[in-house]
């Protein structure tokens, strides 16, 4: 008995020994490469081939040109596929698609459903894990694939990032066109590859700063009528267009509340500007500063509770936040250079903003207690920072200089993510400015 | 007199009517932006996710192809059912949550033998002698008796957790570094380390799949991010397979090794 007692003992202490004995080590450096991802025509029956080959196709490459835009994939090329799509609705052989070092695949089947109806399969695999990571059936019009598309993508990128997707947007932006001293400036709006885009104003008066409702399909932006900026309120299912309130003075950058009934701006009365906010509802308007200096481009944190804006009082422009009721004004930009633009992150983390110094023009980000400034990228001129719905990435615009003889002046719409390290134009038919990127679409 | 009413009120009319054409809401045009259609998503993962499959139990497979033929061919045999029923996922991601735990679970308990080795070691001792030793002192110290005795044959480093030397710890290190993909959209968040833990051959293969230590908090709704980190540690690992391991003489040092991946200095 004592032996026993002695043996469990001394075996008990073993395996802690051994357990302690286990070596660790610590990766903390990795491949920073976009991942490797396979994204195969998606299958269907000889049947429906007629209406379904050219969705099938168009379908793989936009979820393809999503992914890789996004700086965090790199899809690879459908030459180097060894297992063919023919099988593809079927369990992937995994041996096939690690040895084109694919880490993610993507699968799926079309189908013709009720006569009209586009019945999209689709599966996420992780070839490394053999496992399936995302399954999902999407249901809609024939005509309405591209959508399709990019909400696959988002649910490619949200299983994989843990980050939302931001493909099923739209952006909205000020399309211009014409010499620099005389520019025709309309509102545009498009899906965020650039496709379905619309004009949505005819060119006539001057628009500036559009900016999307972020719970429905309205936008409100600043046009001038008879010389003078007033905030306009448009409904884009609709087309209903209204004027917001009509106030003594001239109203600037307006934006709406996290919740959709708010707009905050900067009403500029008597040479001094201060910050507004209209309750959409009650159309009840209290002011928030009261400072001599110029107070302007308000922005709410995504719970609504503070709200960041750009103030001259300290002498040069920078960066301050406050409650949402005017209390508790703080600046928080420290780092030299002059700040505009501020825009609160919809994750809530970071700030970003313009930056002016020595000559350039920066878009950069910065935690809400104005630590951690980084610059994201530096030009000769650009600014105006938009976020994408999950935080990652930022729109903006970016002007080139006109020479001697007043050509060659552009102005482009820009992305770059938090990384800073992929950055992409935006393609526009016309010129680009003052870009807003609207939420998922619901 | 009348003449001069009639040319009055048009003149009047046409003012009016180009007062009214001028105003800004009779100059925007027709807006045509195409309708947002709705899409209607419905969750499948549930009925068809194939469960997990270990490497070896795959090469088993391999040989018998008929055998494999009929998993493909009853893969998606439940998915028309689904479209009759009325569940429409709104949110994809709980349902996934609440499935996943038992899958994991299941996992957990294919994994658990991690001391397994432990039970062969004591083979090689004469648990007698052993215990005679314990006998002979009743502080701590025989433990580290024991110990040093147990290492002596295999290693003639004196320290327990460092077995293998700084290069040899780099060799592996270096290896896990390549194969490992950091999914950099991450937000910073100091407590995203993973710790796998893996098992391998002397070949240095893979003997079993590799296993995240707290995988439980993978299947946290909270908790998407460290799934993401945990499920890229995982396929780094399986990509690495089969690891240059350090000389076979020392397969008892690095059978078992724990990877701490760590993305906090990345992701700052």
């Amino acid at each position: 008995m004592k032996n026993l007692i002695q043996n469990i003992l001394f075996f008990t202490l073993l395996s802690i020994t051994n357990a302690v004995a286990l070596i660790e080590i610590d990766i903390t450096e990795g491949n920073r490469e976009p991942l490797p991802i396979a994204i195969t025509n998606f299958f269907y029956d000889d049947v429906d081939a007629v209406m379904l080959s050219e969705i099938s196709n168009n379908l793989s490459d936009v979820v393809e040109a999503d992914l890789e835009r996004c700086g965090l994939f790199a899809p690879i090329n459908e030459e180097a596929f060894i297992q063919k799509n023919a099988a593809m609705h079927l369990r992937p052989r995994f041996e096939d698609w690690r040895l084109i070092k694919s880490q993610a695949l993507v699968t799926g089947k079309l189908k013709i459903v009720d006569g009209d109806k586009l019945r999209v399969e689709f599966r996420l695999w992780d070839t490394l894990a053999e496992k399936e990571l995302e399954a999902l059936v999407l249901i809609t019009t024939l005509d309405n694939w591209r959508r399709i598309s990019h909400m696959i993508s988002d649910k490619v990128y949200e299983r994989l990032t843990g980050e939302k997707g931001y493909f099923d947007t739209r952006i909205l932006y000020v399309s211009e066109s014409g010499p620099k001293n005389q520019r025709i400036k309309k509102l545009a709006i498009m899906d965020q590859d650039g496709e379905n885009h619309r004009h949505l104003t005819s060119g006539k008066e001057l628009v500036l700063t559009p900016r999307f409702n972020p719970t429905k399909q309205e936008i409100t932006y600043l046009s001038y009528f008879k010389n003078l900026p007033r905030v306009y309120l448009l409904n884009i299912e609709t087309g209903n267009q209204e004027v917001v309130g009509d106030f003594p003075g001239m109203t600037f950058a307006p934006r709406f509340s996290p919740d959709g009934n708010k707009i905050i701006m900067s009403l500029a009365k008597d040479g001094n500007s201060d910050i507004y906010v209209m309750d959409l509802k009650s159309r009840v308007v209290t002011r928030l500063t009261n400072n001599p200096a110029i107070d302007t481009s308000p922005s709410y944190s995504p719970d609504g509770k503070k709200i960041t804006f750009n103030s001259d009082r300290g002498g040069s422009q920078q960066i301050y936040v406050m409650d949402n009721d005017g209390r508790n004004q703080k600046r928080i930009s420290n780092e030299g250079g002059n700040y505009a633009t501020p825009v609160w992150s919809p994750r809530g983390d970071l700030i970003a903003f313009t930056k002016n110094f020595k000559g350039n023009y920066a878009i950069g980000v910065m935690r809400t207690n104005g630590e951690g400034e980084r610059l994201l990228t530096e030009n000769w001129y650009q600014e105006a920072p938009s976020w994408s719905p999950n935080g990652r990435v930022l729109i903006f615009y970016r002007e080139t200089a006109a020479n001697e003889d007043g050509q060659g002046h552009s102005s482009t719409l820009w992305s770059i993510d938090l990384t800073g390290f992929n950055e992409r134009k935006i393609e526009t038919p016309q010129d680009g400015s003052d870009p807003a990127w609207s939420n998922l679409l619901q | 007199m009348q003449f001069s009413i009639i040319i009055s009120l048009l003149l009047h009319t046409g003012f009016i009517i180009l007062t009214v054409m001028g105003l800004p809401i009779f100059n925007n045009q027709k807006i045509d932006i195409p309708p947002i259609v709705q899409v209607e998503i419905l969750e499948i993962t549930e009925q068809t996710n194939v469960p997990e499959v270990s490497k070896r139990e795959i090469e088993e497979k391999e040989d018998s192809e008929k055998k494999k033929e009929d998993v493909k061919i009853n893969q998606p045999v439940l998915k028309p059912k689904l479209e009759k029923s009325d569940e429409k996922v709104k949110d994809p991601a709980a349902d996934e949550e609440i499935i996943k735990p038992e899958i994991v679970e299941k996992k957990s308990v294919v994994n658990m033998p991690i001391r397994k080795p432990v039970i062969k070691k004591k083979d090689n001792f004469d648990p007698l002698k052993i215990a005679e030793l314990i006998d002979m002192a009743k502080d701590t110290k025989p433990i580290q008796d024991v110990k040093d005795e147990e290492y002596e044959s295999l290693d003639s480093t004196d320290t327990l957790v460092n077995k293998l030397t700084l290069s040899e710890e780099d060799a592996i290190r270096s290896q896990f570094l390549r194969c490992w993909s950091i999914p950099i959209g991450m937000p910073e968040d100091d407590s995203l380390v993973v710790k796998v833990k893996i098992s391998l051959r002397p070949d240095g293969s893979l003997m079993k799949p590799p296993e995240v230590t707290d995988h439980q908090r993978m299947n946290k709704p909270s908790q998407k991010y460290f799934k993401v980190l945990a499920e890229s540690a995982l396929r780094a690992v399986r990509r690495c397979d089969p690891i240059k391991t350090p000389a076979v003489e020392r397969y008892d040092d690095w059978k078992e090794l724990q990877l701490n991946f760590d993305p906090r200095d990345i992701l700052r």
